[in-house]
């Protein structure tokens, strides 16, 4: 006999209920797997997002059991309590419809970190030569495997208390930026993530880096924001 | 009554992946005072398959190499049939934009220990030319691509699906695109000046396959609508190791990366034998090509695993070794329940990418005036097989191209043009039927399309199979028009859009196997086991595919050697110079 999920699923937008629904269990199948199968078997109106199915797009990111994971790569075993599984969405963006949110304000926070690369160079040179183990390289690099999921701006207890704060994922693209020499933005980024809701407002919960599934560690990218802009306000480069 | 809400805008952009993001930058840069808009299926850069290249970036930068290697490289990857105008504008071009994508939207490629751009070795190629941010190359150029269009006043309609190519009411040109705003189940007509299709292709009409799960081929559905030409249908990539999970779950058909087999990974059949030492002298190196026909034929014969494929077997390389440099794809396995680096992880061919496409000019033009087109939705750049490395490449440089030519083109061209009024409500009224019949099994039809385009049209083709294949579309076409959907809300409504998924699929899937069934040899990607010889190259024909009347015409079109003809080389010393 087939065992059985005891699955439940919000439906709804910001009101809302849970919805109760038993799918089969498999050997293979993560979490989206069970979305899909009660979207296709039980309740075509179910809505979700999802793209890429392995965990390069962020597009499927959902609360499982009370904690925010991509959905595809996460398989039902791991995460299932006693066969039971609880579906949300993403908490700190609103929620469109069901499974899928808004995640507007994740890119407009992204946008007002200076989130962007700001060109010192032109097509027409040739690409500069930049030793990779150089320490600023070194700190880019660690810091840059992020797909935009808003695991971590679900997960942070700041961005609950106070909707203006930036965010972990947008201060972090913003780090890997002030460790990138090319980079012809520095001053007004400096100035974007220290201003009301930048990396001062951190505390440093390190809910990001534990629930990441890049294993990033955005806390420490903060940190080094807040060490770099003291250092510039001491020398005068930002107000 | 169906109405759609209607705007404007100069110039319309149909994708979000690495040829809509440039045109719209470039469309923006080259006359900021344009309104630019564009709209994807998903949300920006976050759907599609640019995002999802592991490999990199073919670019002749490096000492030794040059645009003539790359491009004869592409041609005799191509098997002789890509345009060679298009393909020499993509290796061309591909330096410049590289250099664009390093030096003005901020990615950051990895460097040689001296900081110099590293280009790694990939199949097919005469030199390491490929250049790339770790096996994650399409992240990096995505989300940088992201951030400039994010921090520029361009329009976006995110969640907003193409439906139909609306002509303007004499017939001269496009009018402008008909959507679906899937957020909201509304329909909305955006009437445009300029419009670029750029949705992507991706095969997913296969049983198992790669590409990520929005797409559908409503790019070439929509054009095949319009009446436009389309070239190289029967060239579907199959790359040969899909994790096989079983039906139940969309992990199935994902890619397992080649380099797996390039490190010295087996491949064992059902009966834990190697089959491959006996298939080819490279063994499990062989091309793409050779080993998913390998495995198809085991598959075939019988000899499979649990699933129905074959193993990968990576432990014989040490374990550790094999977790330490193949890191995200042992931990993407162990995610879903494998274990890549110890153990068995069940194999299978999976289709990849379709070099067919829009039939276009070197400034991205069709023949319907004021639509252009870029990227996986573009014919003629890839021929018979595309070279790993000249997907993002394609995409970029085509869409990059198709951003300064339509906004030069808004500038010279007539205004807005009214749009063929009937064509929007038809569209409109054809999006709807599902609604008007009795609800069906929409789950049943599209595993008869998977199986039939697996079975009959997949990796080693035949007349029968082919014939089976296309009858057998037909069907499946009047029973998908047949079948309903339950009243729901139309708001965000998934399985409204699987319905309309599978009626492109159908469409563009019965476009590949017409043109398989028409091309009686074999070359690169399409295999015919009753036409295994590749064809005399100098006499070279591409298949053309064109919806007249409701039926498909396919001619036999010549190629055109414009810069080099089979048996000459632009090199003057073909071995590449010493690194």
């Amino acid at each position: 006999m087939t065992n059985m999920l005891s699955v439940k699923i919000w439906r709804g937008g910001s009101e809302g209920a849970f919805t109760a629904y038993s799918v089969p269990s498999q050997d293979s199948q993560t979490v989206l797997d069970v979305v899909t199968w009660v979207q296709r078997n039980a309740d075509p109106a179910l809505t979700y997002r999802f793209a890429c199915r392995v965990g390069m797009c962020g597009s499927c990111a959902m609360t499982v059991n009370g904690v925010p994971r991509w959905t595809c790569r996460t398989h039902v075993s791991k995460v299932a309590k006693d066969g039971a599984l609880t579906i949300a969405p993403l908490t700190n963006l609103p929620v469109i419809k069901d499974l899928a949110c808004d995640m507007e304000a994740f890119f407009d926070k992204w946008q007002r970190a200076d989130g962007r690369f700001v060109p010192s160079k032109s097509r027409h040179d040739a690409i500069p030569a930049i030793r990779p183990d150089g320490s600023k390289r070194v700190a880019a690099d660690e810091a840059i495997e992020c797909i935009n999921c808003a695991v971590c701006y679900a997960a942070c207890d700041t961005v609950t208390w106070n909707v203006d704060y930036l965010g972990p994922a947008a201060l972090n693209r913003a780090w890997t930026l002030v460790n990138d020499e090319r980079d012809a933005g520095q001053k007004s980024r400096l100035e974007a993530v220290t201003a009301d809701g930048g990396c001062l407002s951190c505390h440093s919960h390190q809910t990001c880096h534990e629930l990441c599934p890049n294993q990033l560690n955005p806390t420490r990218s903060i940190a080094g924001l807040k060490r770099t802009a003291a250092s510039a306000w001491w020398k005068g480069d930002v107000r | 009554m169906l109405t759609a809400e209607r705007t404007k805008t100069d110039v319309l952009i149909l994708g979000s992946g690495g040829a809509g993001l440039f045109a719209a930058l470039h469309a923006h840069d080259a006359d900021p005072s344009l309104d630019v808009t564009i709209a994807t299926k998903g949300l920006l850069g976050k759907c599609g398959c640019t995002r999802m290249v592991q490999g990199g970036y073919n670019v002749s930068i490096h000492p030794g190499d040059s645009v003539e290697r790359h491009f004869m490289d592409t041609i005799e990857g191509g098997k002789w049939l890509p345009d060679q105008d298009l393909a020499w504008t993509l290796c061309e071009t591909a330096v410049e934009r590289i250099q664009e994508l390093e030096n003005e939207i901020g990615c950051f490629f990895d460097r040689n220990p001296d900081g110099t751009v590293h280009g790694k070795a990939f199949a097919g190629q005469t030199f390491d030319r490929t250049v790339h941010k770790g096996d994650l190359t399409g992240i990096e150029i995505i989300n940088r691509l992201m951030e400039q269009v994010w921090a520029r006043p361009i329009n976006r309609l995110e969640e907003h699906r193409a439906i139909a190519l609306v002509p303007a009411a004499d017939g001269s040109r496009i009018a402008g695109v008909l959507f679906i705003d899937i957020r909201t189940g509304q329909f909305r007509f955006v009437q445009a000046r300029a419009v670029l299709l750029a949705t992507g292709g991706g095969p997913t009409m296969y049983r198992y396959h790669t590409p990520s799960g929005d797409k559908s081929m409503d790019g070439l559905a929509m054009a095949l609508q319009a009446g436009l030409a389309l070239r190289d249908m029967e060239m579907v990539q199959f790359h040969p190791t899909g994790l096989l999970a079983g039906a139940g779950t969309r992990m199935t058909g994902t890619v397992l990366e080649e380099g797996l087999r390039g490190a010295g990974g087996h491949l064992l059949n059902g009966a834990m034998e190697r089959f491959m030492e006996a298939q080819d002298p490279k063994a499990e190196r062989a091309t793409r090509d050779i080993v998913s026909r390998s495995i198809y034929r085991e598959m075939q014969a019988g000899r499979t695993t649990p699933h129905g494929g074959v193993y990968i077997k990576m432990s014989h390389l040490g374990p550790d070794v094999v977790a330490e440099k193949f890191r995200g794809m042992v931990q993407r396995c162990a995610d879903c329940g494998f274990d890549l680096a110890g153990g068995l992880v069940e194999v299978v061919p999976t289709a990849h990418y379709l070099m067919g496409g829009v039939e276009c000019a070197v400034d991205t033009s069709t023949d319907m005036h004021g639509l252009f087109v870029a990227g996986e939705d573009a014919g003629g750049v890839h021929g018979a097989n595309r070279l790993g490395g000249n997907g993002v490449a394609n995409s970029t440089v085509f869409g990059g191209i198709a951003g300064e030519v339509m906004a030069e083109w808004v500038s010279q061209d007539a205004d807005h043009a009214e749009p063929d009024e009937d064509a929007i409500a038809g569209n409109m009224a054809d999006a709807m039927a599902p609604f008007a019949q009795e609800a069906g099994d929409l789950d049943g039809l599209r595993e008869r399309l998977l199986t039939i385009m697996w079975e009959d049209a997949g990796v080693i083709r035949n007349r029968d199979g082919l014939e089976r294949a296309l009858e057998a579309l037909d069907t499946l076409e009047q029973d998908l028009s047949a079948t309903g959907l339950p009243v729901m809300d139309l708001a965000f409504n998934l399985t409204w859009h699987d319905w309309l998924n599978l009626k492109s699929l159908i469409a563009v899937s019965k476009v590949i196997a017409a043109a398989a069934l028409a091309r009686e040899n074999s070359r690169g990607a399409h295999y015919r086991e009753d036409f295994p010889d590749t064809g005399t190259l100098e006499t070279s024909t591409f298949t053309s595919v064109r919806q007249v009347d409701g039926a498909l015409d396919v001619t036999a079109k010549p190629v055109k050697f414009t810069r080099v003809k089979p048996g000459q080389t632009l090199l003057d010393d073909v071995a590449p110079a010493a690194e």
